[in-house]
């Protein structure tokens, strides 16, 4: 009997999981569920050329548009899956139709968080995660005119540089002192609030929004906690996203930060997967679960997720790895790390050329890059190797990463 | 018949790894794989990111900006986010000087 392999989820993760079962062989019924109306793209230029008018839209499908027909994949893009039902292996959508699979791969994703804040509802106030929201976006863009980014994490430093790039008057909020602190930390944090303060970006730290205002339901301004008004002709709100897991309330599988999964992507429930920015995946290399959401983490874990279902998986252990372009700044991360007692620099954070890296007990737990990618690839190694580096090595740009990388594996 | 331009003297130190040239207002990317030279063009088909300032690891080049990577010896894209391959180039020593098809 025909088995049938059923995906939730359209994004990078869950339409490259739908071309790695076919190109693996899986020549059961494959079915891919998306609640866009588009097929899958990749969400990285939204915020970046996309946003900028610099690329299209079909530059970021991950498959030309026919491939699915091509390959068989049956596909409900604009069709939201609503509820899963694990006793009796079956998907239900917003249309109310039912769906039977054998094994299921959940990738829904991320939905950007909402904070309950006046006036959110309000026109001209966007959020940003696909390529409507960009959009939307888009349509406000235009020289002098004036916006207000709320939150300065990747999506919000990415969009303020870009609308800067475009020419509009940007003013961002951020709770912090810092841009990116909680992943960059304050000294790196500091780099990238200079490089915005000299592209004229009005930074307003350690304070919150307290409402969206304006007149005839369109934004006009925005006010602060600590009492500031800014005005405006739009505003972005980046703050955050959750993992999408409501329509597994009704089954088995574990929820905590996301859909609980192993190192083939397994759940707690047999024949259900999950992959991408939805899955909090236990990473044979850390030790530890992790849920990452960044391009390459959906990618790769969907492909291995895809192989899993096919029973030829293997434990996914990428070092997880994302770019952050800003203005003509190239920022690169890869590893994983929630706290380190030294970083490491090798260049210099003043030239914004440099590599810094995050260690904990003289392990390299992460490493970040502005202008120097090189460098970056080459401590992949060094963070997957999980030993203690000399850190006047790692900061002397006379010796090459590899060379600490390999002797790293001769002392094994 | 292709045309050859001489670009550097066919050693490591003038070579190293991975540098580019300009060739008739092109910049062409020279890959040193074990001795044998492997040229591209230098600009990632993603976002145009200089691929000489990247990696080499074998017959891969490893783009140092977005991590696109494709094969030297045929120019196809073995990883995104880049799309369309590479322009390759042939190359050749000649007396010891190294001549990429321009």
């Amino acid at each position: 009997m025909t088995e049938t392999f059923v995906i939730v989820g359209a994004g990078l993760a869950g339409g490259g999981a739908a071309a790695t079962l076919r190109e693996e062989g899986f020549d059961g019924r494959l079915v891919l569920i998306g609640a866009e109306p588009q097929p899958p793209y990749e969400r990285p230029p939204l915020s970046k050329e996309y946003l900028r008018g610099e690329s299209s839209f079909e530059e970021a499908l991950i498959r030309p548009p026919d491939f699915y027909s091509d390959n068989d994949i049956e596909v409900y893009f604009g069709v939201e899956a609503t509820r899963v039902d694990d006793a009796e292996k079956a998907v239900e959508l917003d249309s109310g139709e039912l769906l039977a699979y054998d094994k299921l791969l959940v990738a829904t994703g991320g939905g950007n968080r909402r904070p309950k804040i006046p006036g959110l509802g309000l026109e001209g106030v966007y959020q940003l995660r696909t390529v409507a929201d960009s959009d939307r976006i888009r349509r406000e863009v235009a020289p002098g005119r004036r916006a207000v980014v709320v939150g300065m994490g990747f999506i919000g430093s990415e969009v303020a540089a870009s609308l800067r790039q475009s020419g509009v008057e940007v003013a961002v909020v951020d709770r912090n002192g810092v841009p990116l602190r909680r992943v960059l930390g304050e000294e790196v944090g500091r780099v990238v609030e200079a490089i915005h303060r000299e592209h004229g970006v009005e930074l307003i730290f350690e304070d919150t929004v307290a409402a969206f205002e304006g007149d005839l339901g369109r934004v006009q301004r925005v006010t602060t906690r600590n009492g500031r008004s800014i005005g405006c002709d739009f505003a972005v709100v980046g703050l955050g996203v959750q993992p999408v897991t409501d329509l597994l309330a009704d089954t088995g599988v574990e929820i905590d930060n996301g859909v609980v999964v192993d190192e083939y992507c397994r759940t707690s429930v047999e024949g259900i997967y999950a992959a991408g920015d939805v899955a909090n995946h236990y990473h044979p290399v850390l030790g530890r679960h992790i849920r990452v959401e960044h391009w390459q983490n959906a990618l790769k874990q969907g492909a291995a997720a895809a192989r899993s279902m096919l029973g030829k998986g293997k434990p996914y252990g990428e070092v997880p790895w994302f770019w952050s372009d800003q203005y003509d700044l190239n920022l690169q991360y890869a590893g994983f790390h929630t706290d380190w007692d030294e970083l490491v620099v090798r260049g210099s954070l003043r030239e914004r050329n440099f590599v810094a890296f995050y260690l904990e007990d003289g392990k390299v737990l992460a490493a970040v890059a502005i202008g120097r990618g090189r460098d970056l690839r080459r401590s992949i190694p060094l963070i997957k190797a999980q030993r203690q580096v000399e850190a006047a090595k790692l900061r002397d740009p006379d010796i090459d990463l590899r060379t600490l990388a390999s002797v790293q594996e001769t002392h094994r | 018949m292709a045309e050859f331009v001489t670009v550097a003297r066919a050693d490591e130190k003038t070579v190293g790894e991975m540098r580019a040239f300009d060739v008739r207002g092109t910049r062409i990317a020279v890959a040193n794989e074990n001795g044998t030279f492997y040229a591209f063009d230098d600009a990632c088909t993603h976002l145009q990111c200089s691929l000489a300032e990247g990696n080499l690891e074998e017959t891969t080049v490893i783009c140092p900006c977005h991590g696109a990577e494709f094969d030297v010896t045929s120019g196809a894209v073995l990883q995104g986010p880049a799309r369309g391959p590479l322009a390759t180039y042939e190359t050749r020593v000649e007396g010891g000087a190294l001549e990429v098809e321009g």
